[in-house]
């Protein structure tokens, strides 16, 4: 008995001894994704081979030399290239001397090593996801061909007026010349209008069906065009707008398979109201070596360079070419709200997420939550105030818990701190 | 507290026809019967059926061009500034000087555009509040009237073809640079460069408003051609004579400041200036006196030199001989007593005056010595800069000028075709001149007659260096890029830039002001050890006092053959004092030997000075010529802000008219009666042979026999489009006195004629309704000390079933919560002084809108917050039994007179964001409701305009959009928001208001938001003070305190404990968060007169009398 409890502990001990180890590892890639994203991620990608700024890191590790050669050259890989290290100087002539960052005092070992355990591990693939991604690649192609039936329709209409108002002027003269003949009375030439007139009037229940069916396709094309511009959006499948970009930017690529952070281009989330879009000079931090792109290739990001008089050959800028890229602004609000980005990112400890969906699966980004005042207010309901280590809202906190002492499960939302008054967001 | 209150002269006299009107919601009922009644509607070929066509089209049409596809665009930088991020606000400290106001300013940048001017508050720098122009100043960079390039013969050029055609000009012969004072040591430098590349030239500083005789009278006492500075904290006794230092006069945001330490009294602290004050007009400083004198310009100076006398004999000093004799018999009585109580505060006084005449100022200056004032109340040892401009030398230009001696005259920051007094003949004089070079930012009346127009930056584009006074320098840096540049435009160059270039010296004014700073300031310090931690902390902190200062010879900058430096800085001069003559009173000598004062003044001098003080004869009619709060000089008479300010004691916008005691208007027989201040009569006035048409606006407070007529107005140039046609010049009528240029003429005529004027006047379409005491409450210092706070301040209390209880403990509603923030604020009676500086602020940060005189005429002024004027008379039915008047009729020809002088108050008011608003109960959409943080809070986009608010709110201050004041035609000119460039001034974190829809003060809930989020952010509480409202970081007194009344250590809570608070209108139970502070005049009368008739339980709107 006593020695079947011992052996069922050893057991157990090994297992739990495994299972941390284990743990630690998924703990220590959790840290090095969070690590590599913010600092790794602008040149290098994971886990594919793609060339970006720096090299794919596919399959790094069979490539390099064994042992902590990976970690030095993280570390510092100006030093490694001055000490002479042959395969550093090798990779350092190979991409064009390019130096990668030092990032001594940045990054220390154990960081590194979670970084190299976060590439280390694959990611990943959620298969329902990446289905609606193929879905959404398809759906523009619809559109692409094809004339609209519209269109077919009403040039239909207009030969068929055409050809009726000449075969009608043709049956009046032949029936005038035969009238002339006959010494009959000529029937007098009418003009078109009035003949339109008439014939309206005789054709009454043709001209109603008639008028039903256009005014229809109209109802329904000014539907369509109110779709198109973000005037409304649709609950059931939760999509909004999604209008063209003037350059095709893909969230997909870069926020989810370069793994870029959204911070990175979007800088002033946390400072300001707006989020900002990335100005072209942040663009160019990658594309300056990144010229080709995976689906569009040079097209698209020659775009970038026609903004700021980028030479790609020369690599030279030529400063008096200043063409702003007029991106589509997909989430408005009305001018009389006020809403700020860092309050809700900093303070309030939102993710990007939880508003604008996940880009990293959006080829076109596209407007993912309503934005009306009830989906604002809806929120403010149910969310609950981060209040603890707020020193701010220390008073109010207490105040708080003095009014709702003995109420079960209260919860410090943004209603109960006056979120849902009308002068906090409209002034 | 009996006193009577009114607003304006209507109500005053109260007619039955004016009592009619008041019933009324408008000033005047909507023309409906007029409309009905035309015959033209029924000859009208307009039909029924036309109607609805027409009405079905519109729609139609209506609904199609709302087809436009609404989308936005978002277009990031290309290469973003670090500096920047998209909507967060940058600050940057730089120096306002336009040649007439001075001030050390943060400007508030959004995304690169200035878009506000606050104070710099930053400790120990001086000049650092903030006046009405000063806050209006971020208009004028976007004046749609501002050149955009420079002209050669009135046609556009380029630099290129200026720079030849000036230098080959300016080649030929003498050469006159006329300014305004230049107080940058740099700019000096220049000219001084200028002058050694072209010896033929001269430097003339002339100023639109001449400050000539304070120099001249430093230099006969105390051999300094220099402008004492003042230090108006250190007096308990302060006489003004026609010196408006809460105003205009030299640096009136920085004598408020001074001024408002002594005026701040408490139980604890009862002690407060008394102020005397002597003048024509009704100026800010009069109205804020404790004792006001009306007195005739002529006889100015005749006070002066009775007070001079009066002080004399008091310390057993010589008197002068002078005829001091004036008509006003209790001008006379005071003086003596003034005298008494000046030199019983010997050392603690002040006595200044406005007059610009050289005897006036040397006996001021005589007056203070005796009362051993100096290096205390008035320095001339640490002297100012600002108005150095010499009338005589002016005089002398224009006579060479005339002559036909004068090539090239340059013009900067000075416009002496519109400034300079006609009896001088100008503009006959600078078409004489040859080649004509202006500096004028637009085109203005100088400008327009120049040959060359060399357009200069605005000062928030420029770069530039100031020392105001002896020992601090301020610095000017850019806030923008310059608007005006290639390609789009030829472009804008600094006055400075020009110069230099024109002097074959090849560097820019940025490097040439870099290598003087290094050679002539940074050696006058000790803290920073190398220049350029020294340059980069004074351009951050705006301005530096030095420690040493040394007056330096100039020394030219080296240039090589090419013209470029060669030697690192440059060195020059900037102020020479006529060493060799040598002082008649020795300041140091002075005070170590107090015992002698007698032997230290020269006699004959001041007996000279005397002669000159009272050498202008009185006439029947005599003109004083003033410069108002808001307009000034006229430099920004252009601003659409400042134009519609309201003027803090007439109350008038949009205008400029004669002002005249309402004695003289009723025994002229003009301006009937009723609503006299709102239809005035238009009189011919000729002064000198020159006469003009204006309008008569009755002032109390206006010496009798006098009128008064204010610069600034009248502005001729056609490009100037808001100020152009508004009111008339009356810088033709200021006149040379004994040498210097005088704002004074005598023998002056007024002829009525048959047509009539509309004023557009705010707040005196209202009345108190007989509500004063629940609205004003003052009360005598002695009064104040004498008795408790029950006796001057006392609790309303309200008879219920039960017996007497407080206003506040009877309530219909219930209190509600207020556990995070409970914003309060509270405005000291005592500190304001009615400048109006917070009524542009708010403008400024609300975006509020420009609106026009014809809708201000209308009662649709705009303005968020107001300064109401009450005027009141001290002798009330009261006061006149007490005095044994008893006989009724007699009384009230007594009652008569306090109207020609009466007392003021400033009460700024805005919503007083009530805790039981009366507005919010009668909205039937919700539109305006309460916060959890004591704020009431108007929601434009759910407004449907019934204006139910607005008839229900007590305080009048909500303001309905009659117009889409940012998008309809009528506005266009005057409205910045529709303007091109004008609209670059907006604060993008608060909406624009469209039709329709009510706004109203929101305490700036836009800033309570971002203080707030900072301090969320950091994770800290909410500092007091970090959140300021406009109109309290605008004012200079800090009279408007603003705060967390749920922090028991905030300024605001203290504020509330204090004895003097009272609330507006408590009888009504609305729980105002704005608080009040009990007036205090320093004056031994009583003020408070509790009669049987009041009753403090029997509130609510009843009259009593």
């Amino acid at each position: 008995m006593n020695n079947q409890v011992g052996q069922i502990s050893i057991k157990a001990l090994i297992a739990l001894f495994f299972s941390v180890l284990i743990c630690s590892n998924i703990l220590n890639a959790q840290d090095g994704e969070k690590l590599f994203k913010q600092n790794c991620a602008v040149c290098h990608s994971a886990h594919t081979d793609q060339m970006s700024t720096g090299p794919g890191l596919k399959g790094v590790f069979d490539r390099v030399p064994k042992g902590d050669w990976i970690t030095k050259w993280i570390i510092n890989n100006e030093k490694l290239i001055k000490s002479g290290d042959a395969y550093a100087t090798k990779i350092y002539a190979q991409y064009g001397k390019a130096a990668m960052t030092v990032f001594e005092g940045q990054l220390n070992e154990k960081d590194v090593e979670a970084i190299l355990n976060y590439i280390k591990t694959p990611p990943v693939v959620v298969s329902a996801a990446s289905g609606n991604t193929s879905a959404d690649t398809s759906e523009p192609s619809e559109k692409t061909n094809g004339i609209d039936p519209l269109f077919l329709i009403l040039g239909f209409i207009v030969v068929l007026i055409i050809l009726l108002s000449s075969l009608r002027s043709v049956r009046t003269s032949l029936q005038n010349s035969n009238n002339r003949s006959e010494g009959i009375e000529e029937i007098p030439e009418q003009t078109f209008w009035k003949e339109v007139k008439a014939w309206l009037s005789g054709h009454r229940r043709l001209v109603g069906v008639f008028v039903i069916i256009i005014s229809f396709i109209g109802m329904k094309s000014c539907w369509d065009a109110c779709y198109n511009i973000g005037v409304y959006y649709d609950y059931k499948t939760q999509k909004g707008y999604k209008p063209e970009q003037p350059i095709k930017f893909s969230h997909k690529l870069h926020a989810g398979e370069n793994e870029i952070a959204c911070q990175y281009c979007h800088s002033s989330v946390e400072k300001s109201r707006h989020a900002g879009i990335p100005s072209v000079n942040i663009c160019m931090n990658c594309h300056k070596a990144i010229q080709k792109g995976p689906q569009y290739g040079e097209k698209e990001i020659a775009k970038i360079y026609a903004a700021n008089g980028f030479d790609p050959k020369t690599a030279t800028y030529d400063n008096n070419i200043q063409n702003p890229l007029k991106w589509i602004k997909i989430h408005n609000l009305p001018d009389h709200v006020y809403f700020n980005h860092s309050q809700h990112v900093v303070v309030g400890k939102i993710e990007c997420t939880t508003c604008h969906g996940n880009l990293k699966e959006m080829t076109v980004a596209e407007q993912k939550a309503p934005l009306t005042m009830k989906w604002c207010i809806e929120c403010h309901r149910k969310t609950e105030v981060v209040m603890e280590g707020n020193a701010y809202y220390d008073r109010l906190h207490k105040a708080l818990k003095e009014k709702y002492a003995g109420v079960q499960d209260v919860k410090f939302t943004v209603e109960k701190i006056g979120g849902l008054e009308c002068g906090k967001c409209h002034y | 507290m009996s006193k009577k209150y009114w607003k304006g002269l209507p109500e005053l006299n109260n007619s039955p026809e004016f009592q009619e009107q008041q019933k009324n919601e408008f000033a005047e009922a909507p023309p409906m019967d007029e409309f009905l009644s035309s015959s033209e509607a029924e000859n009208s070929g307009t039909s029924r059926r036309d109607f609805l066509k027409l009405m079905g089209f519109t729609t139609a049409a209506v609904a199609l061009a709302a087809c436009e596809t609404p989308v936005n665009r978002s277009i990031p930088y290309i290469l973003k500034p670090e500096e920047i991020t998209p909507g967060v606000a940058n600050f940057y400290a730089t120096t306002f000087y336009d040649g007439h106001d001075y001030a050390n300013v943060l400007v508030k940048t959004r995304e690169g555009r200035p878009i506000k001017i606050e104070g710099n508050d930053l400790k120990g720098i001086a000049h650092s509040g903030t006046n009405a122009r000063v806050q209006a100043s971020v208009l004028g960079l976007y004046d749609g009237a501002r050149l955009r390039g420079p002209l050669l013969k009135g046609k556009e050029a380029t630099w290129k073809t200026t720079d030849e055609t000036t230098k080959a000009s300016l080649s030929k012969g003498p050469i006159r640079i006329l300014t305004s004072t230049i107080i940058s040591p740099s700019s000096l430098a220049v000219i001084e460069e200028f002058k050694v590349k072209y010896p033929n030239t001269k430097h003339i500083t002339y100023d639109s408003l001449s400050y000539n005789a304070l120099t001249l009278a430093n230099k006969n006492i105390f051999a300094k051609s220099v402008v004492s500075s003042y230090d108006f904290s250190m007096a308990k006794i302060v006489v003004g004579i026609a010196c408006d230092f809460l105003g205009n006069w030299l640096s009136g945001e920085e004598f408020s400041k001074q001024y408002a330490k002594n005026r701040k009294v408490s139980k604890e602290n009862p002690d407060m200036s008394q102020h005397f004050h002597f003048e024509t007009t009704l100026s800010l400083t009069g109205a804020n006196a404790d004792y006001r004198y009306m007195v005739s310009p002529s006889e100015l100076g005749k006070v002066t030199a009775a007070l001079f006398n009066e002080v004399a004999t008091a310390t057993s000093n010589a008197t002068v001989q002078a005829n001091t004799k004036i008509e006003n018999k209790e001008a006379t009585q005071a003086i003596k007593k003034i005298a008494q109580k000046l030199v019983k505060h010997k050392g603690k006084s002040l006595v200044v005056s406005g007059l610009n005449d050289e005897g006036v100022q040397t006996l001021v200056n005589g007056i203070n010595l005796m009362l051993e004032n100096y290096g205390k109340s008035v320095d001339v040892e640490n002297y100012l800069n600002l108005k150095q401009g010499n009338d005589s030398e002016f005089e002398n230009l224009v006579t060479e000028m005339a002559s036909g001696k004068v090539d090239t005259l340059i013009t900067y920051n000075c416009n002496p075709v519109y400034t300079s007094p006609a009896s001088l003949k100008f503009t006959e004089a600078y078409k004489k001149v040859k080649t004509k070079i202006s500096f004028a930012q637009v085109l203005d009346e100088t400008a327009q007659l120049a040959d060359i127009v060399c357009p200069d930056n605005h000062y928030l584009e420029s770069w530039g260096d100031a020392n105001p006074e002896k020992n601090t320098y301020s610095l000017q840096q850019p806030t923008i890029n310059q608007i005006f540049t290639q390609p789009r435009h030829e472009g804008t160059r600094q006055f400075q830039d020009s110069l230099l270039k024109w002097s074959d010296i090849k560097t820019d004014y940025l490097k040439y002001l870099q290598g003087y700073w290094n050679n002539q300031i940074f050696p006058l310090q000790g803290r920073f050890t190398d220049f350029p931690s020294f340059w980069a902390n004074a351009l951050h902190d705006g301005a530096i006092k030095v420690s040493i200062y040394k007056e330096s010879t100039f020394v030219p900058i080296i240039v090589d053959s090419t013209g470029t430096p060669v030697m690192k800085g440059v060195a020059s001069v900037f102020k020479t004092d006529s060493a060799s003559s040598k002082p008649k009173v020795d300041l140091k000598n002075f005070v170590n030997n107090l015992k002698s004062t007698a032997d230290l003044l020269p006699t004959s001098d001041y007996n000279l000075a005397a002669k000159k003080a009272t050498s202008i004869n009185g006439t029947k009619l005599e003109l004083f010529v003033y410069e108002k709060v808001g307009i000034g000089n006229g430099n920004y008479s252009n601003n659409p802000w400042l134009i519609e300010l309201p003027d803090p004691i007439s109350k008038v916008t949009w205008d400029n008219y004669i002002t005249m005691s309402p004695i003289d208007v009723k025994k002229m027989g003009i301006n009937e009666m009723l609503r006299q201040d709102i239809n005035g009569t238009i009189v011919e006035l000729t002064v000198n042979g020159i006469t003009i048409k204006a309008p008569v606006y009755p002032q109390p407070g206006q010496a009798p026999g006098t009128i008064g007529l204010a610069v600034g107005y009248g502005r001729s140039a056609e490009t100037l489009k808001v100020a152009n046609g508004v009111g008339v010049n009356a810088f033709p009528f200021l006149g040379m006195i004994n040498g210097t240029i005088q704002p004074i003429a005598t023998n002056v005529s007024i002829n009525p004629t048959k047509e009539t004027h509309q004023f557009a006047a705010t707040q005196i379409q209202h009345t108190i309704m007989g509500r004063e005491e629940f609205l004003l409450r003052e009360v005598s210092l002695k009064e104040f000390k004498e008795n408790d706070k029950e006796y001057w301040n006392p609790a309303l209390e309200l008879t219920v079933s039960g017996g007497k209880k407080n206003v506040n403990d009877v309530d219909l509603w219930a209190e509600h919560p207020r556990p995070g923030h409970k914003w309060g604020m509270s405005i000291d009676m005592n500190l304001c002084f009615g400048c109006g500086a917070c009524v542009v602020a708010c403008t400024s940060e609300n975006n509020v809108a420009v609106v026009g005189k014809a809708e201000v005429a209308k009662t649709r002024d705009m303005h968020w917050l107001r300064i109401d004027r009450y005027y009141s008379s001290d002798v009330t039915k009261h006061n006149a039994q007490a005095d044994g008047l008893l006989e009724t009729k007699k009384m009230y020809i007594d009652m008569e007179n306090p109207s020609a002088n009466p007392k003021v108050t400033f009460q700024p008011m805005m919503c007083q964001h009530c805790n039981h608003a009366p507005c919010e109960t009668v909205c039937p959409v919700l539109a305006t409701s309460h916060s959890s943080e004591g704020l009431n809070m108007m929601t434009y986009n759910r407004c449907v305009g019934t204006r139910y608010c607005a008839n229900n709110c007590p305080f009048k201050v909500r303001r309905f959009n009659w117009f889409n004041y940012n998008g309809n035609d009528m506005f266009a000119d005057i409205n910045p928001a529709q303007m091109e460039l004008g609209r670059m001034v907006l604060n993008p974190d608060v909406v624009i208001r469209s039709r329709g829809v009510m706004e109203k003060c929101s305490m700036c809930q836009q800033k309570l938001q971002a203080g707030k989020l900072e301090a969320k952010k950091l994770g800290m509480p909410l500092k007091d003070g970090a959140v300021k409202t406009a109109c309290q970081s605008a004012c200079s007194t800090d009279a408007i305190i603003f705060g967390d009344l749920n922090d028991a250590e905030s300024i605001v809570s203290k504020e509330r404990k204090d004895e003097r608070t009272y609330f507006l209108l408590e009888d009504v139970g609305i729980k105002p968060t704005t608080s009040y502070k009990v007036k205090v005049r320093n004056q031994d009368e009583q003020v408070i007169f509790h009669d049987q008739s009041f009753k403090k339980d029997s509130a609510h709107g009843e009259k009593h009398s």
